[in-house]
């Protein structure tokens, strides 16, 4: 099927929803019942194709596919993008969204209204899109629509009957919701008459056929063969394919107002295609760029390193060709006295970090350290400039500065009312300041606090799913900085300061998280030859000490004649390991010890 | 203790015959071996034997090592048929210096005793591991301390040379108790006795077991401190280290272990059984039933076979040899076997380990050979030699 549709026969609109309430498994049922799969092929969450979504069982990237559907005798095309709901991936449902008219508020009928249901919706409504309450997971037997028909009305204020049931596991309801789909959104405006817009919304590199553009078109028409121009990075190229999702990709001839589709043209320079950019056409009148994305701000940041020196470049082509499918990495060279050259990346979240690095090792094929993961700071220097930096290693000499601020954000917190408590002692003791607390239902409230940025990064989420038996969800948004009494926390290998371990933190903390990273240090650093002393220091002043004891024995118990080549293999495989780690001083230190920062006191 | 009978002749070959069953698998063991289902245990013996007949006819074998899983897990009858007709393929009663066979408590008794003496077995190896009940119930081993006690009895009245093997670092030992298991050992007077670290191999239940937290983890300090404790305890016995793991009255240590230490020839049949014959490293088929399946088809029960380039044996020679905590390796033999001098090829590690007191080794001696704290750390040793790898 390659013809297209007029405008008033297409709706865009996004699945927005908490993590795990059934996005990718709604998608699912859409993609059956339009017969988008061939029913022989199916298999769950079909749009998570990548392999880590599929052996994490979670939405990494948001995904678009075109569907058709028959409503009142009128077929329509459904342009539907699946979100991701981890919070770290917020960025792409915001991208997402702007693609979009309208957008299905997935909630788990019985968990109901979480964190970033509350977060994802806000989001939505903020571009005035039309929002439609779908509550999933009816066939559960404690769903308990009634209570979240509360929630949905004191937190969204959306009306409570708005909301249509179904369940994406047996696929009671999916026909009402696509018929609310294509009555309550709309049809999506641009004009046909005017040049071509196309909102670039992703692109992944492909070894065969260069970069594949992914695109919404606003205005104009798109036909193969045209020449094309990206505004914003002033290149042009010829659209040798251009075509829709339909999952899979299916060329057509022309993309008009209001589709989605994708471009290949061949484009091997990745500084070519930015996402967020405008494609026009080369010749004629000369188009406006479309609002672009917002740059997001990460909120972590770590040193990535190659394990083998030489792969220097190969990580930086990694890196780049990783950008273009999700533009929200910043990564910038630096340098380190234990590990070489890498580069300084920012992310939006721990999890999103743990993806980047996998992905990197898996797509790029590269070994990586990583080094502690830190926030970033502002460094109010003597002559009142402000630093901003965003490893512990950029912290300037004490006597260069007057103040470090950290960043603070305001953390929503959703719980079920027994648990206020814990909650709010965990809060306190992680320096919260709190602010408000609202009832979402009867027996569910919002809590608002502010925190420091840092405290909440690491394990707060852990310790607020313990504290609640599993039920607290949180939110935060963009932190803002204030000033904290914090200061550097110095790690000292066998005597040789480690920047790649050391961290900053609270000075009031100082002691705890020194003795913590030193334990795991313990743990992770084999034993060598020689004793090593571990220290952790502010200024000049000790705050933990441990020591590794020397390696005394290393032997292989038992070895006959059958073993031979089986025993060498396991010392090859032995030195291969030490040729992994990287070396602080004399010390061989393995990758996994440059995160002992992330070791928490309990 | 007798006089010792001949020496070991370097061009000499030995002969390893593998029997993998058992009567239940222990957790730590990493053999081949396999709990008994109930197989035809004379099916196996016919195939080993028609393995036999292609692959060590006439071979007057210098030493013979008959081990398992528990060779004593045949019954007596099946066992003094293996043993006459592997005397008529190979002659092995005639040529071999030394004729061990391994036995495990639960098996042992006075019937299978005479046959095997019967049949040329000149030396039993009994695995005794420990004779605490709950330490012997933790490795899922079947046998009591006390059948344990009476094999070593057995063996006592019955073989002129026979051996114990025993395993120290169960987690969390009181060295005191292993010292007092060691002594009650000791005092059976066994020719020879082998004491090893309890060792997490992979893929064993062990391994499995710690590795999801329901074993504690080995502690190094405890394993180095009965390591010591062992060495001291077995030489005021009057027993010498003179491998890692192996203790013996003068003169008395394993004759074809330390064929193989010394990276003598031999070769091996039976399930997943290995061979070094003059260069070429060859490996039999593991589990039992895809093995007597090949062989009865008329097949070679091969499975992988490999000619390992100069630097490798000459690496595997080291890995062998420097286990001999006493004669370590010789530079002329290790030449004349490998076509490589070690001097030349380890210089710098050489000299470099001398230096740190890991071994002894000087230029103008033929010997290379661990000190006391060396063979602690002979993992570290070799490591320095292999090739590094390149980046
Ligand atoms: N019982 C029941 N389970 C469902 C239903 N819909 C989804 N699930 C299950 O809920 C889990 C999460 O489903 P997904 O579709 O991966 O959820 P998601 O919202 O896409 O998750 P993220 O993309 O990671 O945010 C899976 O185990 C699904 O099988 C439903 O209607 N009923
Ligand atoms: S008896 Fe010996 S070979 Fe058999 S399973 Fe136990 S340790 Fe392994
Ligand atoms: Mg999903």
């Amino acid at each position: 099927m390659t013809k297209n549709f007029p405008p008033e026969r297409i709706r865009n609109f996004s699945i927005i929803a908490h993590i795990d309430h059934g996005k990718s498994t709604l998608a699912d049922r859409f993609l059956e019942i339009t017969g988008a799969v061939d029913m022989r092929k199916k298999q769950a969450q079909m749009l998570d194709s990548m392999d880590l979504e599929r052996e994490r069982g979670i939405t990494i990237k948001a995904a678009a596919v075109s569907l058709t559907h028959v409503i009142n005798g009128e077929e329509y095309l459904l342009n539907l993008i699946d979100t991701p709901g981890h919070v770290d991936f917020a960025y792409e449902v915001e991208k997402s969204l702007q693609a979009c008219e309208g957008a299905l508020l997935l909630i788990d009928a019985a968990q109901g209204i979480q964190a970033q249901t509350v977060a994802n919706a806000m989001l939505a409504m903020d571009q005035d899109m039309v929002v439609i309450p779908v509550f999933n997971k009816m066939d559960l037997p404690h769903a308990r629509p009634d209570e979240i028909k509360d929630e949905l009305e004191n937190t969204l204020l959306l009306d409570r009957d708005s909301a249509i049931e179904c369940s994406a596991k047996t696929g009671a309801g999916i026909t009402d919701v696509l018929e609310a789909i294509v009555e309550q959104i709309g049809p999506p405006e641009g004009d046909p008459n005017k040049p071509l817009r196309a909102l670039i919304f992703d692109a992944k590199y492909d070894e065969y056929r260069g970069i594949v553009v992914y695109l919404r078109m606003v205005d104009g028409k798109l036909n193969k063969g045209d020449w094309i121009h990206m505004i914003g990075a002033e290149a042009d190229y010829e659209a040798i394919e251009i075509g829709k999702f339909m999952p899979k990709p299916v060329p057509h001839q022309h993309l008009c107002v209001g589709e989605v589709g994708y471009l290949i043209s061949n484009i091997k320079r990745l500084e070519d295609v930015r996402v967020g950019d405008t494609v026009t056409v080369m010749k004629g009148q000369r188009a406006e760029l479309l609002v672009g994305y917002r740059e997001p701000q990460p909120m972590v940041w770590c040193g990535i390193y190659p394990t083998n020196s030489g792969d220097f470049e190969n990580l930086r082509a990694a890196l780049k060709a990783l950008k273009l499918n999700d533009s929200s990495i910043i990564f910038d060279p630096e340098s380190s006295d234990a590990l070489g050259f890498g580069f300084r990346c920012g992310f939006l979240g721990l999890l999103h970090m743990e993806i980047v690095q996998e992905r990197l090792e898996r797509e790029g094929g590269i070994d990586i350290v990583q080094t502690a993961p830190t926030v970033p700071y502002e460094v109010i220097m003597n002559d009142g400039t402000i630093k901003v930096i965003h490893s512990p290693g950029e912290l300037p000499d004490p006597v260069m500065f007057t103040e470090i601020r950290e960043p603070v954000v305001t953390v929503h917190i959703l719980v079920p009312t027994e648990s206020i408590g814990p909650i709010m002692k965990l809060c306190t003791e992680r320096r919260g300041v709190f602010m408000r607390q609202e009832h979402l239902s009867a027996s569910r409230v919002m809590l608002t606090w502010d925190m420091p940025l840092s405290e909440i990064i690491y394990d707060f989420y852990d310790r607020l799913k313990s504290g609640t038996k599993g039920y607290g969800t949180m939110n935060f948004d963009e932190p803002h900085f204030e000033v904290g009494n914090l200061v550097k926390l110095r790690i000292l290998v066998n005597g040789i300061e480690a920047d790649a371990l050391s961290l900053i933190c609270h000075a009031d903390s100082s002691q705890r998280r020194g003795r913590a990273v030193l334990q795991k240090l313990l743990k992770e650093i084999p034993r060598h030859q020689f004793q090593i002393p571990l220290q952790a220091a502010v200024g000049g002043k000790i705050m933990a000490r441990e020591n590794i004891r020397a390696l005394s024995k290393n032997v292989t118990a038992k070895c006959y004649g059958g073993d031979i080549t089986r025993k060498r293999k396991l010392l090859e495989k032995q030195k291969e390991g030490k040729k992994r780690m990287k070396s602080i001083g004399n010390v061989e230190v393995p990758q996994k010890a440059f995160l002992a920062v992330l070791a928490t006191d309990d | 203790m007798g006089t010792r009978r001949k020496k070991l002749n370097e061009n000499g070959v030995g002969l390893y015959v593998h029997l993998p069953f058992c009567k239940s698998k222990c957790r730590y063991c990493d053999f081949n071996s396999y709990a008994w289902t109930g197989q035809s245990l004379q099916s196996y013996v016919d195939a080993l034997l028609i393995e036999a007949e292609q692959r060590i006819k006439g071979l007057k074998p210098q030493t013979v090592f008959f081990g398992g899983g528990t060779p004593t897990f045949l019954p007596a009858d099946l066992l003094s048929q293996l043993l006459e007709e592997l005397n008529r393929i190979c002659g092995f009663r005639a040529s071999s210096l030394e004729t061990t066979m391994e036995a495990n408590p639960e098996s042992v008794n006075e019937e299978r005793i005479l046959a095997i003496l019967a049949g040329g077995v000149n030396r039993l190896s009994i695995g005794i591991q420990s004779l605490q009940a709950d330490v012997l119930e933790a490795y899922d081993r079947v046998h009591s301390p006390d059948q344990a006690r009476q094999a070593l009895a057995l063996a006592q009245q019955h073989f002129q040379n026979f051996s114990a093997d025993l395993i120290f670092a169960f987690p969390g030992q009181d060295p005191e108790r292993w010292r007092l298991d060691l002594a009650e050992v000791l005092n059976f007077a066994p020719n020879h006795i082998s004491c090893y670290e309890l060792s997490y191999e992979p893929g064993t239940a062990l391994t499995r077991l710690r590795d999801v937290g329901r074993w504690n983890a080995e502690d190094p300090d405890l394993c180095e401190y009965l390591f010591k404790q062992t060495g001291e305890q077995c030489s005021a016995a009057g027993y010498q280290r003179y491998e890692i793991s192996n203790f013996c009255q003068p003169d008395h240590q394993c004759l074809h272990n330390l064929a193989a230490w010394q990276s003598f020839d031999f070769i091996g049949i039976g399930a997943g059984a290995a061979s070094s014959m003059a260069g070429t490293r060859r490996h039999n088929i593991e589990r039992p039933d895809a093995y007597q399946a090949v062989i009865e088809n008329g097949g070679d029960p091969l499975s992988r076979e490999e000619r390992p380039n100069a630097e490798t044996v000459l690496f595997e020679h080291m890995l062998m040899g420097m286990r001999l905590t006493q004669q370590g390796v010789s530079r002329q033999r290790a030449k004349r076997q490998t076509g490589l001098d070690p001097w030349q090829e380890y210089r710098d590690q050489l000299v470099d380990l001398g230096q740190q007191g890991l071994i002894h080794a000087d230029g103008d001696l033929d010997q290379i050979c661990v000190t006391p704290r060396g063979a602690l750390l002979l993992d570290h040793i070799l490591m320095q030699f292999l090739p590094s790898a390149s980046v």
